[in-house]
């Protein structure tokens, strides 16, 4: 494109725009604007015609004034002094007697995003708010929104929002959506639309009568709404039965996720739901567009979680098909791997096999985890799978198949005796750290089982120098002083050539370390030794390999049909931190006490914890002192996310309560004296994803209560309220 | 009016889902108790907001060719991260749909070799948003007759002018076919032409009549000359056969598309002999469900032009015929630079219709080079950079069975493949659901006149992979 040539363009252009033999014919009026308008979209800054459009949008020519609009919506920030004359065309424009142009119109004056414009704008969305075609009453409503916007989202004009929600009551269904989208951002502060039983009621008996998107989002809003009784619940159920049966996958979802949602308190409901859609669900993995399949066996995964095997009938529908993307492949390896059972093991397997020597090495590694998944059930079959696997001698099947192994035996320890006949033979086709690691830990740990052993084990002492990786080395270190306490005539010289290389010649200080400190230990005397390396193997890590327990429906419903079966919690959790403060609304969720984490929670309420690794759980980071300095700036720069009152009577020590804080990990960053009236503190904290507490306590004894406003960098009801938690532990 | 029918409905229903309720509760009353999770409280925040911020349309060589933004301006340096993901992906198709950035999540479909990627800003449903998605591509398919970089630019106003439609303020608005071509007319080359004589334009002057009718699907007032139904049966077989020939997995993925030109408000109901058959149905919003939930007839007022009626899988496998078969031996030698290749393809449980349109598509392994090959009808080609071996077949003829053999050249030195390619392949069956559905009656109440009626049937290979 001629982007050089620009300034030569507008010049043409306007020339041609000012032509009064151009602005008499119609259609060459109309090329030239087009012209305008495909420089636009090309990026070329055509903004200096902006008077000429103007002028070009007094037309009856109903195209000519699209793009016309079009052009202003785009150029009006960069010209606000001239967009202000084209307000004038527009609001005459909203009072034309053709509906289609009076939408238009003021569709394109809510999108001129420029300031001042809400003053100008305001009238004319009223006006369309009673037009009497619903094509303008849609715009108008979805106007609001934008005006709002505008408006810096400051205040909120109680009349414009009493007149949305009595035009939820209109007889075009597409106003009646729009009407939900526009109430939910202008009251975006204020938690979003409050769905009441009659607008609840309303919404339900509309919902046949709307487009799939309209149905989409109405099934979302209803989820806020609780029903009073089991009759009325059963009663909406009972409404929304058909949609399960849409067309639309994404309606399906809706009323899935509404109807786990209304059911929480009926598990049978909730299974009979998933049982019913399915088919949905299957047809949505094998759809024609990929995406779609993709998020469907995303949502299968998470079902599976909680009612594994109930696809397991179905389970040839997770066959991959060569030509599919690998992320739709990977998917469905997943799935594979979590709907096994007595009936398919055999034909899952013999298909997983296949894909174990896929072009793709990515492909094909996943195949071979997910054999390793399976073999913690299936034992016999998958080792023997895997073993045939290491005979192809190909070094990404053979560095993933001797990792599956390492993680098996910790697991599944009958098969030790058939992986170690198995491993004889790897070390040639092993180059990457992983893969090493898993292989020296094996020969380590049951090197006594395995003839050649102490030779492996010897070649990789031999060249260790040219080893690039320092945790092989530390794998190695620890494996040879295993394998020397069971088998010390083979081993001794050459664990004393390791120790010396780790401790002399070794520049990576973490091995040089676990050398010097397996040294100070070999001189302690070798029972030592042995009492250290060789204890009893329960180590409470070993619960990270283990399957994860039945999750019931009511963990995942709420995230059902959103982006977090895609993501995982814990990942999505780092994404939308991101997004800074969205919404806080009145219901917060409640969190119970146990997810607060510090040393102040009994001993039994830290098992529980553990359970739920990813409930939100709060750490705080210790000696995260801030200065004073950005402690006042950030403080002043924050609104107060909570705010307290706590009764306090008897004796005040400042200094116990500081003490008491460090041992949560809240520091105090500023501290009235003791005595002093009324009495003031600043606290600070922050938690393990970086997100900051910080706290002001106000303490004034003639009302005996202590006043406490936290704030927070993040808005994070989960952590807010464990964190308030914390707080009240400590004081009260 | 309407409203009742929903309550009526709803109290027909609402004995249902409380009979269902209390049978699952008498089935388990002994051991179960009504058990609450512990995330049964924390329903949190539903995040409805806007949805779509901006979306941009870009190629396979990564050119950004079309941006449009509905509420503020984001910058093209997002799509980054969405090359970012590419270059990671070993193939340009294989881009996760869902790509987050500290800022945004980037929901993207990939149709006929163009990439189109959305911006979000929060939480959304994400089968909403592809649907979406697809949704502009078909309508740009539907407008300029294919979705590709060059009609789109040629036709970016109307591309523009659509985009304003579909949605607002990020709101999905008007997608429904019919409405968009009253309020946007495709370009046509007749009507450029005329167009250019009579100055007239792309756009209806009027508002689109179906925005005032009752009924959201169908426009007020239709009227045609000839009253015509036509329905279409369109089956595909999506099949994974093995080494032997025996079948590892078949499914039948059926629509039945309508092409409906009829005069007035028409109330169809279109039975079937074999309605048990289908096992999953998913349907139109314009079918009343309970009708068939209870006799299994499908019984609607439908739109205006072409729609998809329903949709359907049967999947019990013994239902499924497998019209081809398919004999291969491929060999590749160990420690020799060549390989053998033959393959021949005849019919099989075809109830007596022809096979056609046939093509075989074969992925060969990389160290593949060239391949000799002779074919005893149709032609073949190899293109040596993506290793695809395409075999246009045309028809069988059972008397001549059509082979394809010969030899294959591969790189010396290299280790022999592990694996032998899959054999993909397509084809077409004419007048056959190969389901054995077929369409019993279509009557029409509510309107005086006799409309022409019609059905059609065709069978396709969807997904349909030979291994070898």
């Amino acid at each position: 494109m001629p982007y050089l040539g620009s300034e030569d363009v507008v010049k043409e252009l306007k020339k041609a725009l000012c032509n009064p033999h151009i602005q008499a014919d119609r259609l060459r009026y109309r090329n030239v604007i087009q012209r305008v308008i495909r420089y636009m979209t090309q990026g070329l800054d055509m903004s200096g015609v902006f008077m000429e459009m103007v002028k070009a949008s007094a037309t009856v020519d109903i195209v000519q004034k699209k793009l016309v609009y079009l052009y202003m919506c785009t150029y009006a920030p960069l010209k606000p002094d001239l967009a202000l004359l084209a307000i004038n065309t527009l609001c005459k424009d909203c009072s034309d007697p053709n509906p289609m142009v009076r939408g238009l119109a003021l569709r394109s004056m809510c999108s001129l995003r420029m300031p001042g414009v809400q003053e100008y704008i305001q009238q004319p969305i009223l006006n369309g708010l009673r037009d009497k075609a619903s094509y303008v009453r849609r715009v108008a409503v979805l106007g609001c929104a934008k005006m709002h916007n505008l408006h810096g989202d400051s205040e909120v004009d109680g009349a414009l929002v009493n007149e949305l929600y009595s035009l939820l009551r209109d007889q075009d269904p597409i106003v009646v959506v729009n009407c939900l989208r526009s109430l939910e951002e202008i009251l975006k502060l204020e938690g979003g639309v409050v769905i009441n039983k009659p607008i609840a009621h309303h919404l339900l008996n509309r919902m046949s009568k709307l487009d799939q998107w309209g149905q989409a989002e109405v099934l979302n809003f209803l989820l806020r709404y609780q029903p009073r009784s089991e009759e009325e619940l059963f009663d909406i159920l009972n409404l929304l039965d058909s949609f399960l049966k849409s067309s639309s996958p994404g309606v399906v979802m809706g009323a899935t996720k509404l109807f786990l949602i209304l059911a929480k308190k009926f598990p049978h409901v909730q299974t009979d739901v998933l049982v019913r859609v399915k088919g949905p669900l299957l047809a949505a993995c094998s759809s024609e567009s990929r995406e779609l399949c993709f998020v469907a066996l995303c949502h299968v995964r998470q079902i599976l979680h909680s009612l594994p095997g109930h696809f397991s009938s179905h389970y040839k529908k997770f066959f991959c098909s060569y030509s599919e993307p690998h992320y739709i492949k990977l998917q469905k390896v997943e799935v594979l791997c979590e709907l096994v059972n007595d009936e398919n093991v055999q034909q899952v397997l013999e298909e997983l096999r296949g894909y174990c020597t896929d072009v793709s090495a990515d492909f094909a590694q996943a195949a071979i985890f997910a054999i390793g998944g399976i073999a913690r059930t299936y034992t016999d079959q998958c080792v023997q799978i895997l073993t045939e696997l290491l005979g192809l001698r190909q070094e990404h099947i053979t560095t993933v198949v001797v990792q599956t192994f390492r993680d098996l035996v910790w697991l599944c320890p009958q098969c030790t005796e058939a992986v170690c006949q198995a491993l004889p033979g790897c070390e040639e086709n092993i180059q990457d750290s992983e893969g090493k690691q898993a292989l020296i830990w094996l020969l380590g740990v049951h090197g006594e089982r395995i003839p050649n052993a102490p030779y492996v084990l010897e070649d990789f002492v031999e060249n260790v120098k040219s080893e690039t990786f320092p945790a092989v080395k530390m794998e190695l270190l620890t494996a040879l002083l295993r394998l020397f306490l069971s088998r010390p005539a083979e081993c001794q010289d050459m664990l004393g050539r390791l120790l010396y290389y780790c401790i002399e010649e070794e520049k990576d200080m973490a091995v040089r370390d676990r050398g010097l400190f397996y040294y100070r230990l070999l001189l302690v005397g070798i029972d030592e030794v042995k009492r250290i390396l060789c204890s009893p193997k329960s180590d409470p890590t070993l619960g990270l390999l283990e399957d994860p327990a039945e999750r019931p429906v009511n963990s995942w419903a709420s995230d059902f049909n959103t982006l977090v079966p895609v993501y995982g919690k814990a990942h999505w959790a780092t994404i939308s931190k991101c997004q800074g403060a969205e919404r806080c609304g009145p219901e917060l969720p409640k969190t119970s006490s146990f997810a607060a984490s510090g040393p102040l929670i009994p001993e039994d309420n830290k098992e529980r914890e553990q359970e739920l690794p990813d409930s939100g759980a709060l750490m705080l980071v210790p000696n995260r002192q801030l200065t004073a300095d950005y402690f006042e700036k950030t403080w002043l720069s924050l609104k107060v996310a909570h705010q307290q009152v706590l009764p306090w009577r008897g004796e005040f020590h400042p200094d116990t309560l500081q003490m008491a804080f460090q041992v949560v990990n809240i520091q105090t960053i500023a501290m009235s004296r003791a005595g002093t009236r009324p009495w003031k503190a600043y606290l600070s904290a922050q938690d393990d994803t970086g997100c900051l507490f910080l706290t002001e306590l106000l303490l004034e004894p003639e009302n005996s209560e202590m006043q406490i406003s936290v704030k927070q960098n993040e808005a994070r009801t989960e952590t807010l309220n464990s964190f308030i938690s914390v707080l009240e532990t400590v004081i009260g | 009016m309407v409203d009742r029918v929903g309550v009526f409905e709803a109290v027909n229903q609402a004995i249902s889902w409380a009979l269902r309720l209390r049978v699952l509760a008498a089935f388990s009353a002994s051991s179960a108790s009504v058990g609450r999770g512990p995330g049964a409280e924390s329903l949190t925040g539903t995040g409805v907001g806007k949805m779509i911020h901006s979306l941009f349309l870009i190629n396979c060589s990564g050119d950004i060719f079309l941006e449009k933004h509905w509420k503020s301006v984001v910058s093209q340096s997002v799509c980054d991260y969405f090359f970012e993901a590419q270059e990671k992906a070993a193939d340009v198709e294989n881009v996760p749909p869902v790509i987050s950035t500290p800022h945004h999540y980037l929901i993207s479909i990939y149709r006929d070799k163009l990439f189109f990627v959305s911006v979000i800003q929060t939480e959304v449903p994400p089968l909403f948003v592809i649907e979406f998605l697809h949704r502009v591509a078909d309508t740009f398919q539907d407008y300029f007759g294919e979705c590709s970089e060059a009609a789109i630019k040629d036709n970016v106003v109307i591309v523009y002018e659509l985009l304003e439609e579909m949605l607002d303020n990020g709101f999905p608005l008007a997608t429904e076919s019919n409405i968009l071509k009253e309020l946007i007319k495709p370009p046509t080359i007749l009507r450029s032409v005329v167009n250019s004589i009579t100055g007239s334009s792309n756009v209806g002057d009027t508002l689109p009549t179906g925005q005032l009718s009752n009924i959201p699907w169908r426009r007020a007032g239709v009227k045609y000359t000839n009253n015509e139904a036509y329905f279409d049966v369109v089956e595909e077989i999506d099949a994974i056969i093995d080494k032997s020939g025996s079948t590892v997995f078949a499914e039948i993925q059926g629509v039945i598309d309508a092409c409906i030109k009829l005069s007035g408000m028409p109330d169809l109901s279109l039975s079937f002999m074999n309605p048990r058959l289908l096992d999953d149905v998913s349907f139109h919003p314009c079918i009343r469900f309970k009708r068939w939930e209870s006799e299994r007839v499908l019984s609607f007022i439908p739109p205006d032009g072409n729609f998809r009626l329903i949709s359907y899988r049967v999947s019990s496998q013994n239902l499924v015929a497998i019209p081809v078969y398919v004999k291969h031996s491929i060999s590749f030698k160990e420690n020799s630079s060549c390989g053998r290749f033959d393959i021949t393809i005849g019919p099989k449980q075809n109830m007596g219709k022809t096979i056609e349109g046939i093509t075989v598509t074969v992925h060969m392994p990389k160290v593949v080079l060239n391949m000799n090959l002779t074919t005893t009808q149709g032609s073949y080609t190899f293109d040596p950079v993506t290793k695809v071996l395409t075999w246009d077949v045309g028809k069988i003829t059972p008397q001549k069975l059509p082979s394809l053999k010969g030899l294959v050249n591969l790189q010396s030195g290299a280790p022999k493949p592990e694996e032998n390619p899959s054999l993909n392949i397509q084809f077409k069956i004419q007048q056959l659901a190969i389901s054995g559905l077929k369409v019993n009656r279509l009557d029409m109440y509510g309107e005086k006149y006799k409309p022409f009626k019609g059905v059609k049937y065709v069978t396709k290979a969807g997904k349909f992979q030979v291994r070898t």
